[in-house]
């Protein structure tokens, strides 16, 4: 990880070997629509500021915020250029129709609500760790996973 | 994208633009080359037949240790020295450094044809203020792209 920072190219190969698994996982999860150019956009983000990183040992927690914050991004832009292409699509999305699985049940959630979803139940996060990845307070997290399971459980009973 | 050549998920191409991110100073410049892959990657992997043909500062390269897809190499340079560089080559990717240099080649097919990019970097440190930095870049990518030429012609007309 040192040599990496210090710009080792090959330590950074290594290193990207290693890191681009959970940044495409964790971008397929949250942005499935987008996930190449979420990935993609994610690894630049992470490896320019890999030599600025201060604490080498919180790597995964960093990556993680990087990957979750840019996914988002990406994923609300996507959602705004569908809904501009083809207004009836959103509201499409929305409707219980077609439904045939977790993954829609879940892409029908509110984006804020789906990533607190996705990063408890499937990244297997703790409140804490969902809130120092999102940059937001654990009682925020709290109160958006109850709306969310609440929510995911009437879309899926449905 | 094309699975055969990706590594950890991600294409080859896609992976030097990473790698350049994190190389403060690096220049990266890539191109459509008007040969199929298979013509173009085999050369720029047989590193010890072409690489002294495309670089014009490397006079010879000798393949001095294979492990897999980790290599040590000798470089020696037209002005007499000899440099040790340690690398990874597998297709579509080959990272070549030593203590000076990082040295790198992505390429994947493009229809018919192959889209290769090309990195070099200098491990000089701390990068260079305004406005040398500019300068430095400027005459960077002019090399890289003058290497690129070669690299095409060797591919498209006398390759042997």
């Amino acid at each position: 990880m040192r040599a990496a920072q210090h710009g080792d190219a090959l330590a950074l190969d290594q290193l990207l070997d290693e890191l681009a698994p959970y940044v495409r996982r964790l971008c397929a999860r949250i942005a499935p629509a987008v996930a190449d150019d979420a990935t993609q956009e994610a690894l630049l983000a992470v490896f320019q500021g890999l030599p600025s990183l201060q604490a080498p040992e919180a790597l995964v927690t960093w990556v993680r915020a990087v990957t979750v914050r840019t996914a988002m991004r990406l994923a609300r832009r996507a959602d705004r250029e569908v809904a501009a292409a083809d207004p009836a699509a959103e509201s499409h999305a929305s409707s219980l129709e077609g439904l045939v699985d977790i993954g829609d049940a879940l892409a029908r959630l509110p984006l804020p609500q789906r990533v607190v979803l996705i990063l408890r139940a499937r990244e297997g996060l703790s409140e804490q760790e969902i809130a120092a990845t999102l940059g937001i307070s654990a009682g925020t997290v709290k109160s958006r996973l109850y709306r969310a399971r609440a929510a995911f459980r009437e879309v899926w009973d449905s | 994208m094309n699975h055969q050549l990706e590594q950890a998920g991600i294409d080859p191409v896609d992976r030097l633009a990473v790698l350049a991110a994190a190389l403060p100073g690096a220049a990266v410049r890539q191109r459509r080359i008007a040969a199929p892959y298979d013509a173009v990657w085999p050369m720029i992997a047989d590193l010890e037949h072409f690489a002294p043909r495309y670089e014009p500062g490397v006079a010879r390269m000798h393949v001095t240790e294979r492990h897999g897809e980790r290599l040590h190499l000798l470089v020696g340079y037209t002005d007499g020295r000899e440099e040790p560089m340690e690398a990874r080559l597998r297709a579509g990717w080959c990272l070549m450094q030593s203590a000076t240099v990082v040295v790198a080649f992505a390429a994947r097919p493009l229809g018919g044809q192959t889209l290769l990019a090309h990195l070099e970097h200098l491990r000089t440190g701390v990068p260079a203020p305004e406005p040398t930095r500019s300068r430095h870049r400027r005459a960077a990518h002019a090399k890289i792209d003058q290497e690129l030429d070669t690299i095409e012609r060797l591919a498209t007309h006398d390759r042997g």
